[in-house]
């Protein structure tokens, strides 16, 4: 290892590290690791920083802030409201149903909208419904746990859901109908999974009695809340048209012309906010995600710096030597990836390991690499509470609810609450991501 | 040993956030008679009572035959007649659904006293379809105005004294009482409660320009309106 790899690879672990131990300050961590970065590697003659920022896939960061917008747009049509109802409906607020029609809920709605939208949406109404219906730790524990890996897996499933599968699609590494088409149903078995060990081996509503009082008073309660609730077809119908637009260029656009899925997005994104003006303005004026664009261009800029020193090559290169198969080497990959975001959190990792799959996909079935790396960094997400902004998110709007058991004691959802769903999640997940590159695999052979 | 959730009350207290203590009041009383009929609702008297008079008192008057309350916003329409903006002080999603469309043309502000748990103001607002907008504590001055009145819930009076929702006192200061056209005061139970008033605050009912009670019930005796002195 050069001293250039190990001074520029120090600062983007340390800072990944720093950003891990203070979530609070993580924009702020990142961005100072951005700006040493740069100075590290312009002294050290690797790359000065207009290189290392034309380097920065600006195209991942508009398809970021462009599906954001129109996530906004979908959001204020009162489309999610109206679904919360209904799940409501659907589990009769009933403990041993909740859990699981919310996780399938959620898992929907993160595939269209960005996890953190997702959440902000979904969570506060089974907020309610916790309230109204009673509860006690554990539930708490493993039905907010679930709804969070949920949330990972409906991310993962979709090419615009989260991250990871955004950065695929901005990158060229796999199209809009191939990752679809195939991460789609990998995300769908480990859901299914991880609901069946949860309904019959976990049982997360154990002990707790059915209440047909509680669960009719939540079912009224809620119907109150969203009483004059009605979807809002102003602004549903052209945002819905337009994000159906752009899947339909994503699919059937050949790729000759040029039109990439960042202009698709910027394209359909601009429709679908001037067909909305006023509330296009507002959103595109004040709605921009401003601290998921800088904390993603801060790590692009640090791991662009690593890249130029040639360090993710020798780590490929790494892995090629070890002395087993071709499929051993995408599974030790699949594995590491797992842990590493699990440790480190899904942008970093998956910015940084990019790098090596791209090399491991010279050799290997694309899909198998790329899509068994998005479902590993899924498995790692959902691992720790603090691997995922939604994790940090989810335990704040929770502490916010204040639920307390039927004693009055405030229930938690902190870090080893959410532990032993995440040790579950991430097996199962990851277990999904090795057994369908495996699949893939002995397909090819 | 009671047959009614151990978390009751705690659910009550979420309801009575986000839909107004008397709101809640009269949709808890409704699904606990139809699980459990009048001897639930007696059971919720007795064990949530003295922690929510407001829900006594609705389950109260169900157990004595006065199975709905329709809030008629006709006399607090009259009291408002020729504003142009109104801020209301307060959460009541009954009275406020009757209430809001009978007023066209008025711009009308919301100040929601979090009660229990912080409302989700988005969705409070959003079953009024852009009408109603939220107001802060720090910007209520901005409603002032010789066309511009004041309404809060009135949760019982005895003619002298009149209990209302706590930020009614931090709104409707002796500074600001001369900057409105009125100070209106919306009696949604129509009786004094027969509890001691947990959760609110005594107001003097000199101080409200117009004391309005417009419940309308439908007891087997016939249709009553009750109005107490304003």
């Amino acid at each position: 290892m050069t001293q250039a790899q190990f001074i520029l690879s120090s600062v983007l672990l340390l800072a990944l590290l720093l950003q891990a131990i203070f979530p609070s300050f993580r924009v702020l961590v990142v961005c100072a690791g951005a700006g040493i970065a740069c100075l590290a590697a312009t002294k050290l003659g690797v790359a000065n920083t207009s290189r290392i920022l034309a380097e920065v896939p600006w195209d991942v960061l508009i398809i970021l802030v462009t599906l954001g917008l129109v996530s906004q747009l979908l959001a204020a049509s009162r489309l999610f409201d109206r679904l919360a109802l209904v799940a409501t409906r659907v589990s009769g607020a009933d403990p041993h149903r909740l859990t699981i029609v919310f996780a399938i809920a959620m898992y929907v709605v993160s595939g269209v909208v960005n996890n953190l939208t997702a959440l902000v949406l979904v969570l506060p109404v089974l907020h309610v419904l916790l309230r109204l219906g009673g509860t006690n730790q554990r539930y708490v524990s493993w039905t907010l746990g679930v709804l969070l890996v949920a949330c990972n897996l409906g991310g993962a499933a979709t090419p615009i859901g989260d991250f990871p599968a955004i950065l695929l699609l901005g990158r060229g590494s796999m199209t809009f109908g191939d990752y679809l088409a195939n991460a789609a149903p990998a995300t769908l078995v480990a859901l299914a999974a991880l609901l069946v060990v949860t309904a019959f081996v976990v049982r997360p509503a154990r002990g707790m009695p059915r209440d047909p009082i509680s669960a009719g008073i939540a079912r009224a309660v809620m119907t109150a809340l969203h009483r004059r609730i009605s979807l809002d077809r102003r602004i549903f119908v052209p945002a819905a048209a337009s994000l159906l637009l752009m899947i339909a260029a994503w699919l059937f656009l050949p790729s000759s012309l040029g039109i990439g899925p960042e202009l698709i997005c910027w394209l359909g994104a601009s429709l679908a906010l001037l067909l909305n003006r006023r509330l296009g303005e507002k959103l595109t004026r004040n709605g921009l995600e401003a601290e998921a664009v800088l904390f993603l261009l801060s790590l692009f800029v640090m791991v662009g710096a690593v890249r130029d020193t040639g360090l993710f090559e020798l780590i490929a290169r790494g892995l090629e030597s070890l002395p087993i198969s071709g499929a051993g080497q995408l599974f030790v990959f699949l594995l590491l990836a797992g842990v590493l975001t699990g440790l480190f959190s899904a942008g970093p990792s998956m910015a940084a390991l990019l790098e090596v799959a791209a090399s491991l996909a010279k050799r290997l079935p694309p899909s198998a690499v790329y899509v068994g790396l998005a479902l590993s960094v899924c498995a790692g997400s959902s691992l720790f509470l603090t691997a995922a902004t939604s994790g940090p998110l989810a335990q704040a709007l929770t502490e916010r609810a204040d639920i307390r058991d039927a004693d009055g004691r405030p229930l938690r959802f902190g870090f080893f609450d959410f532990l032993p769903t995440g040790l579950l999640g991430f097996a199962i997940i990851e277990a999904t991501a090795i057994g369908y590159a495996a699949w893939v695999l002995s397909r090819v052979r | 040993m009671t047959s009614l959730p151990r978390h009751l009350g705690q659910a009550f207290r979420m309801a009575a956030g986000e839909l107004g203590m008397a709101s809640a009041a009269r949709l808890f009383v409704r699904e606990l008679s139809q699980s459990g009929g009048d001897a639930l609702v007696g059971e919720a008297c007795d064990v949530l009572g003295r922690e929510y008079p407001v829900l006594d008192f609705v389950a109260h008057r169900w157990i004595h035959g006065e199975r709905e309350s329709r809030l008629d916003p006709a006399p607090t329409v009259r009291a408002l007649e020729g504003i142009t903006r109104l801020l209301v002080v307060g959460l009541e999603t009954d009275a406020l659904d009757v209430f809001v469309s009978a007023l066209p043309g008025v711009e009308i502000g919301l100040v929601a006293e979090p009660f229990g748990v912080e409302p989700d103001m988005r969705r409070v607002l959003a079953n009024y379809h852009g009408v109603l907008q939220p107001v802060s504590l720090t910007e209520f001055r901005r409603w002032v105005g010789r066309r511009s009145a004041l309404l809060t819930f009135v949760y019982g009076t005895d003619g002298h004294t009149a209990h209302v929702a706590a930020t009614w006192l931090r709104v409707a200061g002796p500074d600001v009482r001369p900057q409105f056209r009125s100070l209106v005061g919306w009696d949604v139970l129509g009786e004094p409660m027969r509890l001691y008033p947990r959760w609110l605050v005594e107001t003097n009912c000199n101080d409200f320009s117009a004391l309005v009670g417009s419940i309308r019930r439908s007891t087997a005796a016939g249709p009553e309106t009750h109005l107490p002195p304003s």
